[in-house]
């Protein structure tokens, strides 16, 4: 997979939790997820694990923890499938 | 268990607390009933569901509740245990999580929270943070003290039990300490239609409280999140009969 497949499957999944819809558009890899997105932060554990099921990869406390732009998201999931989860 | 906080600090709160509960609790309880006039009409029979539901048996409690008012947890406190009984049941005096800028509004809510076994936390704060509290919370559990927490994360915005804002921190505290027992409480004033700092003066309070047993077959985040729904969809049930019940009276 490559990054703008990852990028585009990411902010997809982003989608649902974000509130603001037009930022969440234009997303980079730069974009924050809670303070740009309006995403509450009690739901990035759901976005975490809506990943896992998405890539079939498995993220650990100390990966999730350090998710925290768009760009982390895609970087640990390209990551983690290349390792093969 | 990462031994980041202050072990004799807490013991030191819990004796200090104590020695002081008398005058503090006595004081509360005093400004609750004559200065804002609030009333629990059945507080007999709540206390003794209480007595029966959560101190029935020594081990670690974790009271997780419904969250509308600044002061939900004094009046949580209040309908579980009086003044004497508190000075003689250490367990019936919960420890508490509310948000360090609550507490940072006055200095005397500062002292309040010191003498009400407050452990301040900072909402949205880093992982280190988070992990911090939970280490704490559940130190104190496994040493079979009673914690009463807000599984929505704050007062709810939407003035009814909110799933939007729910930390899945109270599912990680049971995978910590899988032996505590869970009690959930669903308080709200008859007059409360949403989230405010104080409950209206004279009001009237409602306390029901229902034992859960979560369980999940998943571990890390995914199980966590499983507890924690499971808590708050107890409570979500225990708000829609409460309305039930408010509907079938008019």
């Amino acid at each position: 997979m490559d990054h703008a497949a990852a990028l585009g499957k990411v902010v997809a999944i982003i989608k649902p939790f974000a509130k603001n819809t037009q930022a969440l558009e234009a997303a980079t890899d730069a974009t924050r997820i809670i303070e740009d997105l309006g995403v509450n932060s009690a739901r990035l554990v759901d976005i975490i694990l809506a990943f896992e099921d998405e890539f079939g990869i498995s993220v650990d406390d100390e990966s999730a923890d350090k998710v925290h732009t768009v760009g982390d998201a895609v970087q640990m999931i390209l990551q983690k499938t290349a390792a093969g989860g | 268990m990462a031994p980041g906080f202050d072990r004799v600090g807490l013991r030191v709160q819990e004796v200090l607390s104590h020695a002081a509960a008398p005058l503090t609790y006595g004081a509360l309880s005093a400004w609750m009933r004559f200065g804002r006039r609030y009333r629990i009409p059945n507080l007999r029979e709540v206390r003794r569901e209480f007595a029966a539901q959560a101190w029935d048996r020594p081990g670690p409690l974790l009271i997780c509740a419904n969250h509308l008012t600044l002061i939900d947890s004094l009046v949580i406190q209040w309908a579980m245990t009086s003044a004497w009984r508190l000075a003689r049941r250490r367990r019936a005096f919960a420890w508490n999580l509310p948000d360090r800028q609550n507490l940072a509004r006055h200095w005397w809510w500062r002292v309040v929270g010191y003498a009400g076994k407050c452990i301040p936390v900072v909402r949205g704060g880093t992982p280190e943070q988070t992990r911090r509290t939970l280490d704490k919370v559940a130190w104190l559990l496994e040493r079979g003290q009673s914690v009463l927490i807000f599984p929505e994360g704050g007062r709810s915005r939407v003035g009814r039990v909110d799933r939007e804002g729910v930390s899945y921190g109270v599912g990680q505290i049971l995978q910590a300490v899988p032996g505590a027992r869970v009690l959930c409480v669903f308080l709200r004033g008859r007059g409360q239609e949403a989230f405010s700092d104080y409950p209206a003066r004279g009001e009237t309070f409602v306390v029901r409280m229902e034992r859960v047993a979560p369980s999940t077959s998943s571990a890390g985040m995914r199980g966590a999140r499983d507890l924690a729904m499971q808590i708050v969809g107890r409570l979500s049930e225990m708000e829609a009969r409460y309305f039930d019940d408010l509907a079938g009276h008019r």
